[in-house]
């Protein structure tokens, strides 16, 4: 008994040891950029020795960045582009994926294929059609294109489709018999069970709008439809670049979405197992 | 087909209700299965006499699927559907993006065959993923099991653990090229003083044959958070109930592993190993942050598919033959995806 | 399919039918230049033409201009304003799509019809040549001839960027190619400092001469930034060779010279270059470097961030230019060059306007803003010359002075039809020998093939 006690000591001690060890391999490059966001261009990347902390801390950078660029306005553009963007892809895959997943219907198998197929085609291939399509509709230019272009992934249906086969179907079945519509089946019983799920596809959104930058570069022309992404590419000129500056904004750009990611990882134990699925 | 009468129509409703008791407590799953389909089947027939059609019923079905699927569907449809079936066409065609297309049939696919530079990134592209995909797989797995568990400060090690995928590409590189540098950086240092490899031969971790190690290893780094957090959300959905009738049976973590969570995660699995395999073919920014020349040229051995339709097509502005490349890899992914769904629809049975 | 091709060709007809139709009523009246015209830049000539009649009221235009990196280049602005001021009735708006990636978004918002960029700013020959195949820019030979623009003051530049006869752009910045030097460095090694007339065998010894490798105190007699341009470029010098030759034998001496320098401890490696990303400017100002070759952009970058006190001018306060080294039996000042042209895109409602904007900044007034602003514009008068050299902070030596002046100068990149594709070929190619994954030989080899199958088609 007394071994047995030791085991589960000596086994704990080895999985934090071994979580300290991957803490500290994940946490690395954050604390470069923190230390290079501090640094003059010059200092960015010299490495031998590298110094994590420089002699003359140059703070002026985070100061520096909001006067240079229009970065407060920048910011609004992207807070403004990733909400609309998260919500529509919420509402829309997860309705969708119910009826991938839940629901028996003609066409379902091509229909998904569609959208399976459509991940794995790189942008880059069907960027020129689109946009000279999107320019006809008259959104070149304009922030709803980037609205147009994220908010119905493939992605999300795909994610939300395969949680929701993990749901046995009992659930389903047994409101279908009980002559709920399948309207109200989703939002009253599917919904509720795949916060895990919502709460990922949140943070996948989020940060995949957040951090886009090839949709903007090529919608998004004029100075006050800008986003961060872009913005801090114009600290990187034709003949001169300011990596101190790129990551100072990188800085204040990554804590929305580590406070976003922090608010919904605790909603990764409040799935089905806690709701309790067989009551 | 046999007609539906009234007086059959009581028998069926009749079953439907025995059956409707029946399934609340049955235990087998199989058993359930049939009963389910069987309930639809009588349902359906049922409803299909009382409002005079059998059409409507199906129909009304699909209606409700439909209009589940709409609001995604249309924007879908319009906006990257339409473009990229014109893509798709445009692999059998020559076009600049301005003048008139021509047609070219074949031509595109047959210059691919003898074309080093493709031949050189299908071939790379590969290395990396069969490389990637099972590395990130395993390790993104056991890092949510643990991160599962009651470990005291989980939240704060699980927002670490995503750190990599969030944090700007240029910081994650730098770091990884710190510690890789040829002459300068820790682990080759480590090698010269402690393993007494000489000098001269020293591993070049960004170039020759290496890279594609170097890309590997920093992709699992880069990525295991990511789908650690796919991982965690798959885990919630296996009920409690099942690790205890296990641990009832003597099981040990092992076995409750085996038997409980890598069955019970399967969909979350071909989930995590498409978009793995998806993501992995369309590596580009990777590649040429951690390989990239002067201007970002990528040589031989670094080289990936994408990099390459993103030459031909924005550099070149050979849309057609650079959406034929993007046939390629579009083909190997179709292939990948098909056998996971055979693997995944094998295994549920 | 066949279908629309018919017809796409039947549309292409009829505008060059339209177009010989109106010749006599088109601008500057030349005949020829419409019969000239070949189906495939029908389209632009059709709508240049439109216009142009009523252009003659002088109401309020506004040209859309294409540039990059608005906030941190100084010139953008003051062009427009100088020329907004010369001409009231025109607005120069400025649209900044960034440096990065300039070329690809430029090139995309041209595709199909219905872009509103009146003037694009064309960064580099390959995009160039995208956009003449495009047909999305205007040949500008008939304006030139009417307004009488003379082509002889571009040194030559314009010819190694024309089309089929046909020129699509005039380059009013002209950066060309140096050698920076650390006078510190060869004051502390006692060794005489280069000169405005070196052969790269001269330069080469001078940089083995000046070079210390006693660890910790390192000095590296030369430095190569990662571009293919610093290597692969030197020879083109002479004249005899040029980057689409097919044949690129001619630039193995210099991949041996530079990999034996690198062996030697001369020059910092490649392979830790592309590692740690360093920038060719921290190589230059950490006091360790005694030469640099670069184009003469760094010139004003040197002086503003001495004068900033961004560099340390303790450490590479003291510098001097001379003339780029050459190659036996070429005559010094050769050098090589990249041009920033002007178009006017053949979408423009206003190309008149637009072609007059273009010929201001390409011209002599436009040449005086660039200097004012420390840039090298196209056209070198000896006023603009002077005022470069007094800028606040140029060196003040004799030869530095003297290094401005360029007897040859060759493109880095020239036009040809393939140009981009040779381009990535040779860029593959130089990363690989550089690397070690392949020696000069293989790589010349498999230049020569590869190139040698497009250049053959």
């Amino acid at each position: 008994m007394k071994s047995a006690h030791k085991k589960a000591i000596f086994s704990k001690v080895i999985i934090y040891v071994i979580l300290i060890i991957i803490a500290l391999a994940m946490i690395v490059p954050f604390l470069w950029m923190l230390s290079a966001s501090i640094k003059s261009d010059r200092e960015v990347f010299q490495m031998n020795p590298f110094v994590w902390i420089p002699e003359n801390p140059k703070w002026s950078n985070y100061s520096e960045i909001w006067t240079k660029i229009p970065f407060g306005k920048f910011i609004q553009n992207t807070v403004f582009l990733t909400i609309v963007v998260t919500c529509l892809q919420l509402l829309t895959s997860s309705f969708a994926a119910y009826a991938f997943g839940k629901l028996k219907f003609k066409y379902k198998n091509a229909l998904f294929m569609a959208y399976l197929s459509t991940i794995a085609m790189p942008w880059q291939v069907y960027m020129v059609p689109q946009f000279i399509m999107m320019r006809k509709m008259g959104l070149n230019d304009k922030l709803l294109a980037i609205i147009c272009l994220q908010a119905f992934s493939a992605f999300g249906v795909f994610m939300m489709k395969q949680f929701y086969e993990g749901i046995p179907d009992e659930l389903c079945e047994a409101a279908r018999i009980d002559g709920m519509s399948e309207y109200r089946i989703y939002a009253n019983i599917m919904l509720p069970l795949s916060k895990p799920a919502l709460s990922t596809l949140t943070i996948f959104t989020f940060v995949t709008t957040w951090n886009d930058y090839l949709g903007p570069l090529i919608y998004l022309k004029s100075q006050e439809k800008k986003t961060i992404q872009l913005g801090l590419k114009m600290f990187i000129g034709q003949y001169s670049s300011d990596y101190g500056l790129i990551m100072a904004g990188s800085v204040i750009s990554l804590i929305p979405v580590l406070i976003v990611f922090l608010i919904l990882q605790r909603y990764f134990v409040e799935g089905v197992a806690s709701t309790g699925l067989k009551g | 087909m046999e007609k539906i009468t009234a007086a059959n129509v009581d028998t069926y409703q009749s079953e439907l209700n025995a059956l409707i008791v029946k399934i609340r407590t049955e235990a087998d799953e199989k058993q359930k299965k049939k009963d389910l389909t069987r309930i639809d089947l009588l349902q359906r027939k049922i409803s299909a006499f009382r409002t005079g059609s059998k059409v409507s019923r199906s129909t009304k079905r699909d209606l409700v699927a439909y209009s589940f699927i709409a609001p995604n569907f249309i924007g879908f449809a319009i906006f990257t559907l339409i473009p990229i079936v014109f893509a798709f066409l445009l692999a059998f065609m020559t076009w600049d993006g301005s003048n008139p297309i021509e047609w070219a049939g074949l031509s595109n696919f047959k210059k691919l065959a003898s074309d080093t530079h493709f031949i050189a990134a299908l071939k790379n592209t590969i290395i990396y993923c069969v490389g990637t995909v099972p590395l990130t797989m395993i390790m993104s797995l056991a890092l949510a099991i643990v991160l599962n568990q009651k470990v005291i400060g989980r939240g704060i090690f699980r927002t670490l653990s995503f750190f990599p995928y969030v944090a700007s590409l240029v910081a994650i590189t730098s770091v990884w090229k710190m510690l890789f540098h040829p002459s300068k950086g820790p682990i080759n240092n480590i090698l010269l003083n402690v393993f007494g490899v000489a000098q001269d031969n020293l591993p070049q971790w960004f170039s020759g044959g290496l890279v594609m190690v170097s890309m590997i290893l920093f992709s699992v780094w880069k990525y295991m958070g990511y789908y650690m957090v796919i991982y965690l959300a798959g885990l919630q959905g296996i009920s409690g109930e099942l690790y205890e009738a296990a641990s009832l049976d003597g099981a040990n973590t092992w076995q409750k592993f085996l038997y409980v969570t890598w069955p019970q995660l399967a969909s979350t699995t071909f989930f995590v190993i498409v978009m793995l395999t998806i993501n992995c073919f369309k590596v580009y920014d990777v590649a040429i942050m951690l390989a990239g020349g002067g201007k970002g040229e990528l040589t031989l051995n670094s080289t990936v598919l994408v990099y390459y339709i993103y030459e031909k097509a924005f550099v070149e502005w050979k849309l057609g033959y650079s959406s034929a490349i993007a046939m390629v890899l579009f083909a190997l992914v179709l292939i990948v995806t098909i056998i996971q769904f055979r693997g995944q629809k094998k295994y549920a049975e | 399919m066949k279908k629309k091709l018919v017809s796409m060709l039947m549309v292409a007809a009829m505008m060059a039918t339209m177009v010989a139709g109106c010749g006599d009523s088109a601008d500057g009246g030349d005949d020829s230049a419409a019969a000239d015209n070949t189906t495939g830049d029908a389209a632009p000539a059709a709508t240049e033409t439109a216009p142009a009649d009523d252009a003659a009221g002088a109401e309020a235009v506004t040209l859309k201009w294409a540039i990059w990196d608005q906030e941190t280049t100084t010139y953008w602005q003051a062009l427009a304003d100088a020329y907004m001021v010369a001409n009231p009735g025109v607005t120069i708006e400025m649209v900044d799509l960034g440096s990065a990636d300039y070329m690809t978004v430029l090139a995309t918002e041209l595709s199909g019809e219905g872009s509103d960029f009146d003037v694009v700013t064309i960064k580099d020959v390959p995009g160039y040549a995208t956009l003449v195949q495009k047909n999305a820019i205007l040949p500008l030979d008939d304006y030139i001839a009417a307004d009488g623009v003379d082509l002889t003051q571009y040194a030559g530049t314009t010819d190694q960027v024309t089309v089929d006869g046909k020129l699509y752009e005039l380059p009013f910045r002209n950066d060309f190619w140096v050698l920076f030097y650390n006078k510190d460095i060869f004051d502390a090694a006692g060794v005489d400092y280069p000169t405005n007339d070196m052969t790269w065998e001269e330069y080469d010894a001078l940089a083995r001469e000046v070079t210390d490798t006693t660890f910790g105190s390192q000095v590296y007699g030369a430095h190569y930034h990662t571009w293919r341009s610093t290597i692969g470029l030197m020879g083109v010098l002479d004249g005899q060779h040029t980057i689409l030759d097919g044949d690129y034998s001619f630039m193995k001496e210099y991949y041996d010279m530079v990999l034996a320098e690198e062996a030697d401890g001369v020059c910092r490696s490649y392979s830790d270059l592309t590692t740690e990303g360093l920038h060719y400017s921290a190589a230059f100002t950490s006091g360790d470097t005694a030469m640099m070759n670069m184009g003469s952009w760094f010139i004003s970058t040197m002086i503003n961030n001495l004068a900033s006190g961004e560099y340390d001018s303790s450490l590479c306060g003291n510098w001097g230019i001379v003339k780029y080294p050459h190659a036996e039996g070429v005559e010094a000042g050769s050098t090589l060059g990249t041009i920033t042209g002007l178009a006017v895109t053949a979408a423009s409602d206003t190309p008149d306007e637009a072609w007059d904007f273009v010929k201001w900044v390409s011209g002599t007034e436009g040449a005086q803003v660039m200097a004012d602003t420390g840039n090298f514009p196209a056209i070198m008068t000896d006023e603009v010359m002077s005022t470069i050299t007094g800028l606040e902070g140029f060196p003040t030596d004799d030869n530095s002075k003297a290094a401005l002046e360029v007897s040859n100068l060759y493109l880095e990149v020239p036009y040809a039809e393939n140009v981009s594709e040779i381009n990535s070929i040779l860029d593959t190619y130089h990363a690989m020998i550089m690397n070690g994954e392949c020696t000069v030989d293989e790589g010349i080899e498999s230049m020569n093939t590869e190139i040698g199958a497009i250049l053959g088609q």
